[in-house]
């Protein structure tokens, strides 16, 4: 029997532990990516980290969807970082000169966004060249002072970062505890077993010493 | 008078002398806080069949009813929070470009002309100048796309917080 588990994740019950794993993967998740996102990536990530589940249960797998999904955050802030960084430079680069008056934001940002990635046609190439060069700054001055001026932001993003990694170790915490459980009751279930093996051959026993 | 009935009147007549925001940019901003993400308002997880379903498979786990309930709303709650941490990032506040990149002091003759047919003074095209200036001030400090959608989404770190800590304990409490 198959449920789906609201996002996207379906199980089959009746499957043995092992085969879970692998009966998962399929199913696994609609991932809500942006569009220039890769699936595969995301999935791949997903299927690495499902392959290290010793009991994949259905709570374990959820758990570990959602963990590669604070995973996945962290790269988006990360790049976040980057582009909060890009997005100062051209403000900046935007407000440098007389060209306050003839560029407008949107064109400097990207513009410079090609710049800095190294896609930048040769007359744009020029252009970033010739602002910077009025506004008498490098391009490593430029990344100082953009730095300064989207510090505010930069620090949200770290944040963001922060509360990430703190939602990372309570799934683990969580993931642990369940391994721990599941580990528990098998051991348990094996003393349960060995205790009455020993009994019914301690009956047996008995019975034998009986005279008939 | 149980401890619980007293707690609650003390409740009430404490909420009497709260007073809530009191300017009026504060009573503004106050009244729109529920409506942008919704996560304030409390969810009804138990009768959604995803509900349901979760606290089934839960169960086969050979977890008590109470704890699976527990760990199917915290499971679902997270959800919520982290489905509106996506919608709130892809969809910022949109950047109003002619604010934001207009030349204030080269538009004060622009302000003159419009103003000239109701007799005004220079005064008054000073203040509509100060007035924009303001305002792209203003704009300019939310920053770009970018900053926008991450200012937004650090105030959702606390419903973050709050729901991943709820679903940690249902389960390791089980």
């Amino acid at each position: 029997m198959l449920y789906n588990v609201h996002f996207g994740i379906y199980v089959d019950v009746a499957m043995p532990v092992e085969d879970k794993s692998k009966s998962l993967l399929p199913f696994l998740s609609s991932p809500k990516l942006l569009p220039d996102e890769s699936e595969a990536e995301f999935q791949s990530g997903l299927q690495s980290l499902l392959s290290e589940l010793d009991n994949p249960s259905p709570l374990a797998v959820a758990l570990v969807s959602q963990l590669n999904e604070s995973f996945w955050w962290i790269k988006r802030h990360t790049k976040d970082k980057e582009l909060l960084l890009h997005e100062a430079m051209a403000r900046l680069l935007s407000k440098a000169g007389s060209y306050s008056e003839t560029y407008d934001n949107r064109k400097v940002s990207e513009a410079l966004e090609r710049y800095l990635d190294g896609r930048a046609v040769k007359d744009e190439a020029e252009w970033i060249d010739e602002i910077l060069d009025e506004s008498k700054l490098t391009l490593s001055d430029l990344r100082v002072r953009a730095f300064k001026d989207a510090a505010r932001h930069i620090k949200m993003v770290d944040d963001l970062i922060h509360r990430q990694h703190q939602t990372i170790r309570h799934l683990q915490r969580s993931i642990d505890s369940i391994d721990y459980k599941s580990r528990l009751i098998k051991r348990m279930d094996l003393e349960l077993a060995a205790l009455e093996s020993k009994q019914s051959v301690k009956g047996a026993l008995t019975l034998d010493d009986e005279p008939s | 008078m149980t401890m619980n009935h007293r707690r609650s009147l003390a409740n009430r007549s404490n909420a009497l002398k709260s007073t809530g925001p009191r300017s009026e940019s504060g009573k503004r901003a106050s009244s729109q806080n529920s409506r942008k993400h919704g996560l304030n308002s409390a969810p009804d997880f138990e009768s959604s069949v995803e509900y349901q379903k979760l606290v089934d498979l839960i169960a086969k786990e050979g977890f008590s009813a109470f704890v699976c309930a527990d760990i199917a709303t915290g499971l679902l709650n997270y959800r919520r929070v982290m489905d509106s941490y996506y919608d709130t990032y892809t969809s910022p506040e949109p950047v109003d470009e002619f604010t934001r990149d207009m030349n204030v002091k080269g538009s004060i003759p622009i302000f003159r002309e419009l103003l000239s047919p109701s007799g005004s003074k220079p005064q008054d095209v000073r203040e509509m100048a100060a007035f924009f200036a303001s305002m792209q001030r203003q704009e300019r400090r939310k920053g770009g796309p970018v900053s926008r959608r991450c200012s937004d989404t650090h105030k959702l770190i606390r419903y973050q917080r709050n729901a991943i800590a709820r679903l940690s304990r249902a389960v390791r409490q089980g």
